[in-house]
C-alpha cells in the first residue's frame, strides 16, 4: 500500500468526532442550566470543547443525545450526584504551589506583615484567610507555609484559619489529601519544598503542622447563603476564578467577598484581573507590581 | 562523537545518541536523521545540544509501520482540534493530513510533547511595564514606539512609492543602500515564493521581475520584522515565531493563488506580520502574557481566546494601534488586523485568506511540537474564498515542498 494522502484518506476515513453531537438548542439549554447552578458562563465559542468533554460522559452513562443528559440532570433521582460530575468537568483544575511569586511577595510585604504586626498587639492574635476557588489546595497550603515562615515557633500563640473552598467535591478531596506531583512545585523554592513536604507514594505530602492551619469544603460561589457560613476574613484570595463568570456573576461574587471581609480587609485577585467595572466598594492598593483591593 | 550546540545542527545530520529534553523526555532516538521540523521541536522543548555523527541512517519506516501508529497519532492530534467543528469537511481533511504526518514521525521514533506536558517557565524576573488597569493597546503601542523607532528605510520607501517621481532606478538605489534588506529580498526572490526560470542575482533584476510596488511591499515586510527586538525568550522562541509567520505567509500566497488572486507579495507580508501585535504584548506585558499562555494550556483554549480573557482584548487590537501608528498601507493592515474576525474587515476575502493561512500553518505545526490548541475557524471565511475542497491536497503538498526553503530564505 503506497502511503499517499488521498489513498489513506479515502480507504480508512479517520474521524475527528468521537462523541454525540450537541445541537445549538441543546448547547444553549445546557449552558443556561450550568449558569443557574453555579454561575459559570460557557461561551458559544467553546461549544465543541464542551461537546467533546461532556460527550465522553454521555458515553459513560450510555446516553445517546444531550437532550437525554439534560433530562437526567433535571429529573433523574440521581441528579444531584451527576451534577457534581458536571461541576468537575466544567471547572479547570490545574494550578501549582507558590503560584505568582511576585504577587505573593508583594502580599507578604504590604499586606501580611502589617496585618501580623497589628494582630500581635492583641492577647489572642488571629488570622482568617479565605481561599475562594482553591482547586486542589495548592493556594491554601502555600499561604499556610508562608505563615509558618513568618511566625516561626510563635505560631502556637495564634488562632489561624485558612479556609479553602471549591465547587468540585473531587477536587476538594484532593486538597484534603495534600499530595502533589513534581509539576506543582515548579515555582516553589527548593528549600520550602524540602522543609514542608515529605515523599509518599504518588508525590510529596504536605506536613501535618501546615495542614493543621487549613480546612476545606465544597462550596458553590453562587450560593450566597452558604458563603455566609465562611468566617469573617482578613484576606480573601480569589485568583483566576472569576474569569469564568459573566459580569453579573462577577458582581455577585465580589459582593459576597465584600460582605465576608472585615472592614479594611483585602481581596487578592489573579495578577491580571481587575475590579474595574465590577465594584467600586474597594480601594486598589499597589503591592510591588501587583494590585490588591482593600474593602472600604 | 561531537556534541554540538543545537544552532549548529543542520537538517540531514544524523544523531549519534538519543536527543532528550532537559526533563529527560526522548525526542529523537539515536540513528535518526534530523529534519528541519526536528530543529523546531528541539528549540521549543529547550534542547541545547546533540551528538551528531556520520554513518548509515535508519531506513524510513514503511507504510505498515505508519498505519500502526495512526490511531495514537490521531488521538494526539485530536486534542489540538478541540475548538473546531469536527464535522466540517475542511477541518476533517486537515485533521487527517496532520494525523498522518504525526503517525509518520511516530513511526520514525520521534516523541512529541503531550498537551498536558506542563512547562512552567519561571518569569518571576520579568515585569509588566504598566498595571493591567491601564494597559490598553494604544498605551502599550505608545510606550513601545516612544522607545524604538521604526527603521528609517521603511518611511523612505513609502515616500518613494507615493512620489510621482518614483522609478525602478530610484527604488533599486534605495533598497541597495541597505545591505541586509537587499540580501533578504534576493533570498526571497530565489525562494519557492516565486518560480523564476533563472537565479535572481541583483536587486535590479528582482525589481524588474517582481515589480516596483510589489518589491516595496516585500521590503516593508522585511523591515518590519527587524523592528521587533528584545522579546523575552522565556515567552517565545523567536525563530519558531518567525517560522510560523513565514509559514502563514506561504499559505497565504498559496491560498490567494488558488482563489485566483495574484498579488502574492501583499499576502505574504500580511501572513508574515499577522501576529506582530503579540510580540508587543510579550515584550511590554510579559507577566500577564504568561498568565494568558498558561490559561490557554490549562483550559485547552486557543491563545487568542486566552488573550481575550486575560487582557480583555487580543493581539490584533494591538496591531491595529501599531500599524496605524506606522501608517502602514491600509490594504495590508486590514488583513492583519482582522485575521481572527475576517467578516469585520474592509476586504473580508483578503482577511479570510490570512484567517485560513493562520489556521493551516498552526495545523502543520502540530507535528513539530506546537503546544496550543488551533485557533477558532470561521466557515464563512473559507466559503468566501471559493476554493474547492479537492484543491486542499495540492495546497498542502505545495506547502510541504516549499516550506523549508522559504523559511530558510528568511529566518
Amino acid at each position: 500500500m503506497s502511503l499517499s494522502l488521498s489513498t489513506t484518506s479515502s480507504s480508512s476515513p479517520l474521524l475527528l468526532r468521537r462523541t454525540a453531537a450537541i445541537t445549538d438548542d441543546e448547547f444553549r439549554e445546557f449552558r443556561d442550566f450550568i449558569y443557574t447552578k453555579c454561575g459559570i458562563w460557557v461561551d458559544e465559542k467553546r461549544k465543541y470543547l464542551f461537546e467533546n468533554r461532556f460527550g465522553k460522559r454521555l458515553g459513560e452513562l450510555g446516553l445517546k443525545t444531550f437532550s437525554d443528559y439534560l433530562r437526567l440532570l433535571r429529573h433523574d433521582p440521581g441528579r444531584e450526584k451527576e451534577l457534581q460530575q458536571v461541576f468537575e468537568l466544567v471547572t479547570t483544575n490545574e494550578t501549582s504551589l507558590y503560584r505568582d511569586l511576585k504577587q505573593l511577595d508583594g502580599f507578604k510585604a504590604h499586606i501580611l506583615q502589617p496585618l501580623l504586626a497589628e494582630q500581635r498587639k492583641s492577647a489572642r492574635p488571629e488570622l482568617n484567610i479565605w481561599s475562594a476557588g482553591c482547586s486542589s489546595g495548592e493556594e491554601p497550603y502555600t499561604l499556610a507555609i508562608m505563615l509558618h515562615e513568618e511566625l516561626g515557633p510563635d505560631i502556637k500563640r495564634w488562632n489561624i484559619r485558612i479556609t479553602g473552598c471549591d465547587l468540585s467535591p473531587a477536587v476538594v478531596a484532593k486538597a484534603k489529601a495534600g499530595v502533589y506531583a513534581d509539576y506543582a512545585f515548579k515555582t516553589t523554592p527548593e528549600i520550602i519544598k524540602k522543609k514542608y513536604f515529605t515523599p509518599v507514594p504518588g508525590g510529596l505530602k504536605v506536613a501535618p503542622h501546615v495542614a493543621a492551619l487549613t480546612s476545606f469544603m465544597t462550596l458553590n460561589l453562587n450560593d450566597t447563603l452558604a458563603i455566609k457560613r465562611i468566617p469573617k476574613s482578613h484576606v480573601v484570595f480569589c485568583r483566576n476564578v472569576i474569569i469564568y463568570f459573566d459580569d453579573a456573576m462577577k458582581k455577585k461574587v465580589v459582593g459576597s467577598f465584600y460582605e465576608n471581609l472585615a472592614p479594611g480587609g483585602f481581596l487578592v485577585l489573579g495578577h491580571s484581573e481587575t475590579l474595574h467595572k465590577i465594584s467600586s466598594a474597594f480601594r486598589p492598593k499597589f503591592i510591588s507590581g501587583a494590585v490588591a483591593y482593600q474593602r472600604i | 562523537m561531537p556534541r554540538i550546540p543545537i544552532d549548529a545542527v543542520t537538517p540531514g545530520m544524523i544523531v549519534a545518541a538519543d536527543v532528550n529534553t532537559p526533563d529527560g523526555r526522548l525526542v529523537l532516538p539515536a540513528g535518526q536523521t534530523v529534519g528541519a521540523r526536528h530543529l523546531d521541536i528541539f528549540r521549543r522543548l529547550g534542547v541545547v545540544e546533540a551528538d551528531v555523527a556520520d554513518g548509515p541512517a535508519q531506513p524510513e519506516p514503511d507504510a505498515a509501520a505508519v498505519t500502526a501508529q495512526l490511531s495514537e497519532a490521531a488521538a494526539y492530534t485530536r486534542d489540538f482540534f478541540a475548538f473546531l467543528d469536527p464535522d466540517h469537511p475542511l477541518i476533517l481533511a486537515l485533521f487527517r493530513h496532520v494525523a498522518e504526518a504525526v503517525a509518520l514521525d511516530m513511526a520514525r521514533g520521534v516523541t512529541l510533547p503531550s498537551l498536558s506536558e506542563r512547562r512552567a517557565v519561571n518569569v518571576e524576573h520579568l515585569a509588566d511595564v504598566m498595571p493591567m488597569e491601564i494597559a490598553a493597546p494604544a498605551r502599550l503601542v505608545a510606550h513601545e514606539t516612544e522607545l524604538a523607532s521604526f527603521p528609517d528605510i521603511y518611511f523612505r520607501l513609502k515616500e518613494e512609492m507615493e512620489s510621482p517621481k518614483s522609478s525602478m532606478t530610484r527604488i533599486t538605489a534605495l533598497i541597495s543602500r541597505d545591505v541586509s534588506l537587499s540580501a533578504k529580498l534576493l533570498r526571497l526572490a530565489n525562494s519557492p515564493l516565486y518560480s523564476f526560470t533563472g537565479p535572481v542575482d541583483t536587486i535590479e533584476r528582482a525589481v524588474a521581475l517582481i515589480g516596483m510596488d510589489q518589491i516595496s511591499t516585500l521590503a516593508l515586510g522585511v523591515t518590519a520584522i527587524n523592528y521587533f527586538k528584545g522579546i523575552p525568550p522565556e515567552l517565545v522562541d523567536m525563530k519558531s515565531f518567525w517560522r510560523h509567520a513565514v509559514s502563514c505567509g506561504l499559505f497565504a500566497k498559496l491560498l490567494a493563488t488558488a482563489a485566483g488572486i495574484n498579488t502574492v507579495e501583499r499576502f505574504f507580508v500580511e501572513g508574515l506580520l499577522h501576529d506582530a501585535g503579540r510580540l508587543i504584548l510579550y515584550k511590554k506585558m510579559p507577566y500577564a502574557s504568561t498568565d494568558a499562555l498558561l490559561y490557554a494550556r490549562e483550559n485547552r483554549t486557543p491563545v487568542v481566546e486566552a488573550e481575550r480573557v486575560t487582557f480583555g482584548y487580543v493581539h490584533t487590537d494591538v496591531s491595529k494601534s501599531l500599524l496605524s501608528h506606522w501608517r502602514f498601507p491600509s490594504g495590508i493592515s486590514d488583513g492583519i488586523n482582522h485575521h481572527h474576525d475576517p467578516a469585520e474587515a474592509a476586504d473580508p476575502v483578503q482577511a479570510a485568506i490570512i484567517h485560513m493561512a493562520d489556521l493551516m500553518a498552526n495545523a502543520m505545526e502540530i507535528a513539530t511540537g506546537n503546544l496550543y490548541v488551533l485557533p477558532p475557524f470561521d466557515p464563512a471565511a473559507w466559503e468566501s474564498l471559493g476554493i474547492g475542497l479537492d484543491r486542499l491536497p495540492d495546497i498542502l503538498a505545495s506547502f510541504g515542498e516549499q516550506a523549508a526553503k522559504t523559511v530558510n530564505a528568511f529566518v
